[in-house]
């Protein structure tokens, strides 16, 4: 097995978050995003990473920072969104270039899974694919995602069930259980997904609507972990909100003085606060905040903010408010 | 370098165009002669002078800014008032220097031609330091930040008016289908911002977007850039909102409609 992650994309919904950083980079309750997925699978599976030319050098970064000796960064050479190859047209691009010939673990970098790939791998069944799906309970949201119709509508967790029809993105769902980003690909599937990515490089979901048409069977593991796609600054703030529940992560050298606390809070290395109010607000490393009120707010590295209050805000990394008489 | 020379150009032709007008005022009153009764070289003298004066006092009001349209009744009124500072500069200098007084008719000549031809002159020169000011590459290039109804108008108007203020990208948000508007290209989403600001943007006027507000002026601060927010962000689309002050501190401010001579008092 092989495992491959999407890491490419530009996030442009998470600006300025994601302005000089991959998405899949993110800090969420102090640890990369990224780390979450790869620090869970299985020691034995190499893992590629496909990012882009920009993001290339903090993946590198990162990957060695992580010490796993066998995860590979894959550039792929685009330097903006329109020049971008797709999801499924990366993924179909380092199948052939590096000749996989393995079952293949494909996931996308911007998910939090909170369910053990060990559990989830255990359902697989030999050339069958098997997809994580989870209930995300409202029928609005899931028209955003890739929809699973299974034998069961009600599927119990950590149980596997044969799909029997899938959806991307579809205007009316008719479930509430969506693919989650994490799928085992068998062997066999791989020359279907090339040539399907031919015509459809952006359409991951897709392939699994095209694997059901050629008669292939897909399978699904449903769990009731947290699972988040951090596509915005809400999802982002959520995922903070679940992962740190109602403490306060302080990181190394970080420093707060006379502060209040509440909710989730993340203070990034080296930032300080002081004389300050601070409710669900991540705060990254670098930061100089001094007598203001932050609720809702991720600020990002460098910042310098003085005598402000802000609610629901994503600050710029260098941003400098400071509040004069 | 361009915008300052055009500047010097601006300042010292409005000089000669102050101190004509007196020499004309002097020759319409006096006759075209060199009177030795009333001589022309301490007239002429003392009107250098004053005009240097003329000159500070018109800066103040703030004419030769880049945002204002020279043949608006605001910049008239504005150049009516210096002109007449000038001229009572004229008299009283004149009386200081020599002690005496003269024909009240060549100071009301003197104001009327000062005006006119100030006002003429600034319409021509305004003309020609658009034109320079937006020759390639412009002098200040402007990037729009939203695409909206009232960010379409602006490009236009800019365009049309051949504002010195030339929009060169456009970004969006959320993204857009468009790719120019009114001939200028509409760059992608905000991820683009710091490609583009490195591209020598002098000017960024946010037209949406509202929740970015803070990132863009941060930006435009770290890059030396003049941020400007248009008031349809804020919902504000009667075009009757005024900046005024509340102790020193600036606010944005819409009123009821009411007599139009209360906007005087209120």
């Amino acid at each position: 097995m092989h495992a491959f992650i999407l890491a490419g994309g530009f996030a442009t919904r998470l600006w300025p978050l994601t302005e000089a950083r991959a998405k899949p980079l993110l800090p969420l309750a102090g640890v990369p995003l990224i780390e979450y997925l790869v620090r869970d699978i299985p020691e034995d599976v190499p893992v590629t990473i496909s990012t882009n030319a920009i993001f290339k050098e903090a993946f590198e970064d990162w990957a060695e920072g992580f010490g796993r000796s066998n995860v590979e960064i894959l550039i792929e050479d685009v330097k903006s969104d329109d020049q971008k190859l797709g999801a499924l047209g990366a993924t179909a691009q380092w199948i052939t270039d590096a000749n996989i010939d393995d079952d293949v673990l494909l996931l996308t970098g911007d998910n939090y899974c909170g369910f053990s790939f060990d559990a989830f791998l255990a359902t697989a069944v030999p050339d069958t694919t098997l997809i994580a799906v989870h209930d995300i309970g409202n029928i609005e949201k899931a028209s955003q995602f890739g929809t699973v119709l299974t034998e069961n509508q009600q599927p119990t967790t950590h149980n596997r069930q044969l799909v029997t029809g899938f959806e991307e993105k579809p205007r009316e769902p008719k479930t509430t259980l969506v693919n989650t980003g994490c799928s085992l690909l068998p062997k066999s599937t791989l020359p279907i997904l090339v040539e399907y990515a031919k015509s459809h490089p952006d359409n991951i979901g897709g392939v699994f609507e095209e694997l059901l048409n050629r008669k292939k069977p897909i399978t699904c593991f449903s769990f009731s972990e947290s699972w988040f796609d951090i596509g915005s600054f809400d999802a982002y703030l959520e995922a903070t909100r679940e992962l740190v529940g109602g403490r306060v992560i302080k990181e190394e050298g970080a420093v707060t003085e006379q502060t209040n606390c509440e909710g989730s809070v993340v203070i990034g290395e080296r930032s300080t606060v002081q004389r300050s109010k601070l409710t669900d607000t991540v705060v990254f490393e670098d930061c100089m905040i001094e007598d203001c009120v932050l609720s809702n707010c991720v600020i990002d590295k460098g910042c310098t903010l003085r005598g402000v209050d802000l609610t629901g805000k994503m600050l710029r990394e260098g941003s400098k408010l400071i509040r004069t008489e | 370098m361009r915008y300052r020379l055009l500047l010097t150009g601006w300042l010292i032709s409005d000089l000669i165009v102050f101190i004509s007008s007196y020499a004309l005022a002097y020759f319409l009153r006096v006759g075209w002669i060199l009177s030795t009764d009333f001589p022309f070289e301490p007239y002429i003298t003392v009107v250098a002078i004053t005009s240097l004066l003329w000159l500070v006092v018109l800066i103040t009001t703030r004419t030769f800014a880049l945002t204002r349209t020279q043949g608006s009744i605001r910049n008239l009124a504005y150049i009516i008032y210096s002109s007449l500072v000038g001229t009572a500069l004229f008299a009283l200098g004149y009386y200081f220097l020599y002690g005496l007084f003269f024909s009240r008719m060549l100071l009301l000549y003197a104001l009327v031609i000062s005006t006119v031809a100030i006002w003429i002159w600034h319409l021509v020169f305004a003309r020609f330091q658009r034109f320079m000011l937006r020759r390639d590459p412009p002098v200040f290039p402007t990037l729009i930040v939203g695409v909206t109804r009232e960010s379409r108008e602006l490009i236009e108007k800019l365009n049309k008016g051949s504002n010195p203020l030339k929009p060169v990208a456009v970004l969006d948000g959320r993204g857009c289908k468009d790719t120019e508007i009114n001939g200028v290209p509409v760059r992608g989403k905000l991820n683009k911002l710091e490609d583009v600001l490195s591209e020598g943007i002098t000017h960024l006027i946010q037209c949406s977007d509202l929740e970015q507000s803070l990132n863009l002026l941060s930006a435009c601060r770290q890059k030396k850039i003049t941020y400007m927010l248009l008031p349809s962000v804020l919902g504000i689309v009667e075009r009757d909102e005024k900046v005024e002050s509340l102790e020193g501190q600036p606010v944005t401010m819409v009123g009821p409609k009411e007599n139009a001579l209360m906007w005087f008092f209120k």
